[in-house]
């Protein structure tokens, strides 16, 4: 069984969370403060993390870093502010994604949680290529030069859906789609602050991608390696 | 020369200077002419007096001695001739020269002719006016006449003549002609110095009228300086304040000014953050409960079928109110965000065309149940903008949200026209349109155009207000037209880059279909 890892100071609305959840089958570990979050984190590592970024104790930013450090476990933040900053500080900070309070339905949320859950590109079998990089995407690997480079899920879905199609321009809203599940959305950021992070693992030298390469006005696709 | 014309213009000190200058040329020509035909007209007459005295008498000896001869002979009268006309001019000098002429009177016809003129002095210097008028009068008679010598110099000069006997010869007028020289060359000498006074007088009142300028108008400058500076933010700056003159009053002045606009300024950015912390702390009270009221709606509605009418009617009740708590909650969270000056722009590249066209497949259900259809209808296929799409797609939900309620089961217009800088969307609806009252009041806040009308969308209320301010951020404009039972036409205009200006509109705010 799944476990989701929901931590809120609301009581009534983690409970209410966790009502909806287990309503969907999927086990729920409700944490209300964020300087106990990595004690139960280690204890019983989650699937996925739900994560209201005003949290007493530690904030939701700091708990988000924390965990990043040692899990590349989906992260979802909640926020009730739609406001840019936390939104941009909370994806920095190493997020998937985010929901914003209130949220549309809870179909929403479980719609979100179950696409971050999801082994994606089951259809792809067998070895990619972008650059000099080799995907193998059964295993969940990449490699460059036989040594692996520790991705995210998320950015490994990302670079997965670039790569296997090298000579597709995506536009952010694809890349939304494709790699998020949201059929439409606006918030492109979502896409930029994701790509840089990307970028920053993967490429040589991340001011000049070589991986993923920006298509100005238009969106992202996969970089063809001279000679590889 | 256009550099000039603009510190004319532009430089307080400059204009001074240049009037200054004007008017002190003015009056120091005026006293210096005054000055100048004074000394010349009194040097003239003490010379003209003293010639006329000194003529007086040496024809008045020359007359005598004549008077002597009477009766020797010619040689002795010749020589007595040679003697006046030698004792009488002067060789020496060339200056203060003095020449005698003697000229036969008309009508003499004696055989012995003593006509001469001393120093080849051309005898025709004597005018002929003068030898007129001397032939009348008894009495000596002057004239101012140029002196002309046989070699060919002039010179200005003085003839003073009168009638003689010359024994044995008859009668005889006898000239003494004076040069002026002299005296034009003192005359010139006095207007030179007159000039060159005047010019340095002339240059010293500049001089005396800059430096005074500058003391006046460098504080005047200092606190234009300092008030730029304090126009463009930095509120500490404050004017030096040295004396108790005027300039230091001014200064005094301003600096209260500024001490005053820096507290109300201060008084001002602290009420701004306190309502950003307001809007912000409200914004995540409200939202977490709301969140948990949503989603205990969303499970009991999940199972209204297990519910008897009533129950379930009123889940679905709750659902729809908790929707419409939710918008105006957002709604009026974003009024106060712009109240605070807080709202920001997040710009980015999209077509404009493909989110109107969106935005009416998203709404084509709801214009549906109300009768009516949305065309969209752009003058290019794509057009590429910068602009913050959340709002902009706010805009246009909001215009054909309003257009929707208000279109009477016509169908509405949507028009897209595009230029090199602007970008205008008109929302055309033929419904029951707007009176002049309420054309001035249909974008604030809370404002129904007809109260007794039911709300059966369930707007805020602030849609309008809300596009109009997510215009302006964008420096675009949102403007309405609607006549009562003709419809209404919502025209917006963005810059095609949000941080520019729009510089025309595209759409007629008046819809071309419209006659009155």
């Amino acid at each position: 069984m799944t476990l989701v890892m929901v931590v809120d100071d609301d009581q009534d609305l983690a409970e209410m969370l966790g009502i909806v959840l287990t309503g969907a089958g999927i086990d729920v570990d409700l944490v209300s403060r964020g300087d106990e979050v990595m004690d139960v984190f280690r204890n019983n590592p989650p699937d996925l993390v739900l994560l209201d970024v005003m949290l007493p104790g530690l904030d939701g930013i700091e708990v988000c870093k924390l965990i990043r450090a040692e899990s590349m476990v989906p992260i979802v933040m909640l926020s009730a502010k739609g406001d840019t900053q936390d939104v941009v500080k909370g994806l920095e900070a190493g997020a998937d994604d985010y929901m914003v309070k209130p949220f549309r339905h809870p179909s929403e949320l479980i719609a979100r949680i179950k696409t971050r859950l999801r082994r994606t590109n089951a259809d792809v079998l067998g070895l990619l290529t972008i650059g000099d990089l080799a995907i193998d995407v059964q295993a969940h690997q990449i490699l460059r030069a036989g040594k692996q480079i520790a991705l995210t899920r998320l950015e490994f879905d990302l670079l997965v859906a670039l790569a296997k199609e090298p000579g597709r321009v995506f536009t952010r809203d694809a890349l939304l789609s494709e790699v998020w599940g949201y059929r439409h959305s606006t918030d492109t950021r979502l896409v930029n602050v994701h790509v840089q992070r990307l970028r920053s693992k993967i490429e040589h030298d991340a001011e000049h991608p070589e991986i993923v390469i920006t298509i100005r006005g238009v969106g992202y696709k996969a970089g063809v390696m001279g000679g590889s | 020369m256009n550099r000039f014309f603009w510190k004319a213009r532009n430089s307080l000190a400059f204009k001074v200077i240049i009037s200054t200058v004007i008017l002190s040329l003015g009056v120091v020509w005026i006293t210096g002419s005054a000055l100048n035909s004074r000394l010349s007209s009194g040097i003239r007459e003490v010379n003209l007096n003293s010639a006329i005295a000194e003529a007086r008498s040496t024809i008045f000896t020359a007359d005598y001695r004549f008077l002597l001869a009477q009766g020797e002979k010619d040689s002795i009268v010749q020589k007595v001739v040679d003697d006046v006309i030698s004792s009488a001019t002067t060789i020496t000098s060339n200056e203060n020269t003095r020449e005698v002429v003697f000229v036969r009177s008309p009508g003499n016809t004696r055989a012995i002719n003593y006509e001469i003129a001393s120093n080849l002095l051309d005898p025709e210097t004597i005018p002929e006016s003068l030898s007129e008028r001397v032939r009348k009068s008894d009495d000596i008679v002057w004239q101012y006449a140029t002196m002309r010598y046989l070699q060919g110099v002039s010179v200005p000069g003085l003839a003073i003549g009168q009638k003689v006997q010359i024994p044995n010869a008859g009668q005889y007028e006898m000239y003494i002609v004076f040069s002026l020289s002299n005296e034009e060359k003192t005359l010139n000498l006095i207007s030179t110095y007159l000039l060159i006074a005047g010019l340095i007088l002339l240059l010293l009142i500049t001089l005396i009228t800059w430096v005074v300028v500058r003391q006046v108008v460098k504080p005047v400058r200092e606190a234009a300086r300092i008030a730029t500076e304090f126009t463009s933010g930095d509120f500490r700056q404050r004017m030096k304040v040295y004396s108790q003159d005027e300039i230091s009053t001014l200064g005094h002045a301003f600096n209260e000014m500024a001490e005053s606009l820096e507290q109300q300024i201060a008084r001002l950015e602290n009420l701004s953050r306190v309502q950003q912390r307001f809007v912000s702390d409200v914004s995540h009270e409200l939202r977490t409960p709301l969140t948990t009221l949503r989603m205990a709606s969303e499970v009991i509605a999940a199972s209204k079928e297990s519910f008897d009418p009533t129950v379930a009617r009123s889940s679905e009740l709750l659902v729809a109110q908790l929707d419409r708590f939710e918008r105006l909650l957002e709604d009026l969270l974003e009024v106060s965000r712009f109240d605070a000056e807080v709202a920001v722009l997040e710009a980015v590249d999209f077509d404009i065309v493909q989110l109107v066209n969106r935005c009416a497949e998203d709404l084509a259900l709801v214009a549906k149940e109300r009768k009516t259809e949305i065309f969209v209808k752009s003058a290019e296929p794509v057009i590429m903008i910068k602009a913050d799409i959340r709002r902009v797609e706010r805009i246009l939900r909001n215009l054909l949200a309003n257009a929707i309620d208000h279109a009477e089961e016509v169908q509405i217009d949507v028009q897209i026209a595009a230029s090199e800088r602007d970008v205008a969307i008109g929302v055309r609806d033929y419904g029951i349109g707007l009176d002049e009252n309420s054309l001035t009041r249909v974008f604030d806040r809370f404002w129904r155009a007809d109260p007794s009308r039911a709300r059966i969308r369930g707007g805020t209320g602030l849609g309008l207000s809300i596009a109009l301010e997510d215009a302006r951020l964008h420096n675009g404009e949102l403007e309405a037209w609607g006549r009562p039972g003709r419809g209404a036409h919502f025209v917006v205009t963005l810059p095609r880059k949000t941080w520019e200006s729009i510089d025309q509109r595209l759409i007629a705010l008046q819809p071309e279909d419209y006659t009155a």
